[in-house]
């Protein structure tokens, strides 16, 4: 049976490990040819070595001159880019008094800029291959504020806007951009963080898992954002455009 | 690809339109489906066309006893019942303060007393876990639109009773979710063409076209309907998924 992306080429970005490792074997097992891309040279390669037809290249994402690079590769070695995710991304809890500019900086270039520049440099590839989707790994803190995650949170919310933005401007040209918005995922970025969201909430141990399993019954998993990602990049999201796509057991549906 | 094999679905309002393209894609993933609508000739005239995996019943969505009757047409023809769709809905499309009382009772209890007795009925059948229902709202739920004034409340009203459905049911492991076309190619736009061209005096698909690139069909919604009814979207719970062109995404 033939996939559901067979035919296209994708860049997942920060595919090394987490959500973005999740993207890239879900899209292949759908048919597309992956492009691995990490700051992780090495973490880049092994990732792409246990993928059918995926290749490792590294990039970046906060040098402009990386991101043009990794579009370029990538159509050059495989004729053209339907597909753009970009996905990479840090966050660590800092709180806002105690957050100096280099640390707000740090998580705002890479989560927020870095987007930019994938489709600043991914779109016209893309429009130049006859058309396709990117798909932003945004996240449900775009929609709230979120203690101790300032920077994070602020930087998502404007990757939701510039989804936004995206989607109107490269409409007409073929394009259509969507955001994903997982709630907490069982991944390496959030279980190592959460001592130190307990220790500066003031939370005893354990509690943090507590409080997910109360807003979103429990935590997602990096295939479950990839079901959606896959969803966004195929035909079957044709008329979504400039939307939010939240997945988060319900987190967001109640005030509670 | 046959994510829906085996599953049983009750669509409401699936003698045409969205119902219709949801019952079909259904069918064309492995599913079976109890077409339930007020319009019973209809439903079984949609049911024949779509094949021996859809039966069709007789089903006024603002009686409570008719969807319980729905309900259990579908178990007594499948065996059970996986996937619960309350897609049937009517428009009223004119100016908020010439709508009548009649216009406006009649759209809330078609569109939101109908989809929260379609929840209701439906619980007694659907697995816990492993349930799921979709509800059919709108664009226009989650922002004003003039001339849509009670329809606009109506799918605000389903968002709203989606997710407190999709809280309060979450521990059962059903899942509730919603969906939220912007114009699509549908019977009821085609009435609502005109009425829309008139009154903000610009023709139709000219306001589609800025507004949302083109008008949607059918089968997208379908898609969307059926990837909230599969496992594919098993940590998705009291959304409200777009569909809209990129209407909603832009100021202008």
């Amino acid at each position: 049976m033939a996939g559901l992306l067979e035919g296209k080429v994708a860049i997942v970005t920060g595919a090394g490990k987490g959500i973005g490792k999740a993207i890239a074997e879900a899209y292949a097992g759908e048919g597309a040819t992956v492009v691995v891309s990490d700051i992780d040279e090495g973490l880049a390669k092994e990732t792409a070595s246990g993928i059918s037809g995926a290749s490792a290249i590294a990039c970046d994402v906060r040098s402009e001159e990386q991101v043009k690079s990794l579009v370029d590769q990538t159509v050059a070695q495989h004729g053209g880019l339907q597909i753009m995710v970009p996905n990479a991304g840090i966050g660590r809890p800092v709180p806002l008094l105690g957050m100096d500019y280099e640390e707000w900086r740090a998580v705002t270039s890479v989560n927020l800029d870095g987007v930019f520049l994938c489709i600043r440099y991914g779109a016209p590839a893309i429009i130049a291959s006859g058309g396709g989707a990117i798909v932003n790994i945004c996240s449900i803190t775009a929609q709230a504020g979120t203690p101790l995650i300032g920077h994070y949170s602020a930087a998502k919310a404007g990757v939701m806007s510039l989804t936004q933005t995206a989607s109107v401007e490269l409409r007409a040209q073929g394009v259509r951009v969507n955001a994903v918005l997982p709630g907490f995922i069982e991944t390496e970025m959030v279980t190592s963080v959460k001592g130190d969201f307990e220790r500066l909430l003031g939370f005893p141990d354990g509690q943090f898992d507590q409080v997910i399993a109360m807003k979103q019954g429990r935590y997602g998993t990096a295939q479950e954002v990839a079901r959606m990602a896959v969803f966004l990049a195929s035909d079957r999201s044709s008329f979504s455009n400039g939307s939010p796509f939240v997945l988060d057991g319900g987190c967001r549906a109640s005030l509670l | 690809m046959a994510e829906l094999e085996g599953k049983r679905a009750l669509v409401t309002g699936g003698a045409q339109g969205l119902g219709r393209a949801i019952a079909t894609l259904f069918v064309e993933r492995g599913a079976k489906v109890m077409i339930a609508d007020i319009d019973e000739a209809g439903a079984k005239v949609t049911a024949d066309e779509l094949g021996e995996s859809v039966r069709a019943v007789s089903c006024d969505v603002t009686v409570s006893s008719d969807l319980e009757a729905a309900v259990q047409a579908t178990v007594d023809a499948f065996g059970g019942l996986d996937i619960m769709v309350n897609n049937a809905g009517i428009e009223v499309v004119k100016p908020l303060f010439h709508h009548t009382e009649e216009d406006f009772d009649k759209i809330l209890a078609i569109n939101v007393k109908g989809t929260w007795l379609g929840m209701k009925a439906a619980l007694a059948a659907l697995p816990q876990p492993g349930g799921v229902i979709v509800n059919m709202s709108s664009l226009a739920g989650l922002g004003g639109v003039p001339l849509f004034g009670a329809y606009s409340a109506s799918k605000a009203g389903v968002v709203q009773i989606t997710r407190a459905a999709a809280s309060e049911l979450r521990p059962t492991g059903i899942r509730v979710n919603a969906v939220c076309p912007a114009f699509i190619a549908t019977a009821m736009v085609d009435r609502l063409k005109p009425i829309v061209s008139e009154i903000v005096g610009v023709p139709f698909d000219d306001l589609a076209a800025m507004k949302q690139g083109r008008v949607g069909t059918p089968e997208e919604v379908a898609e969307m309907v059926a990837f909230l009814a599969s496992d594919e979207s098993s940590f998705c719970n009291g959304g409200a998924y777009v569909l809209d062109g990129g209407l909603q995404a832009g100021m202008l």
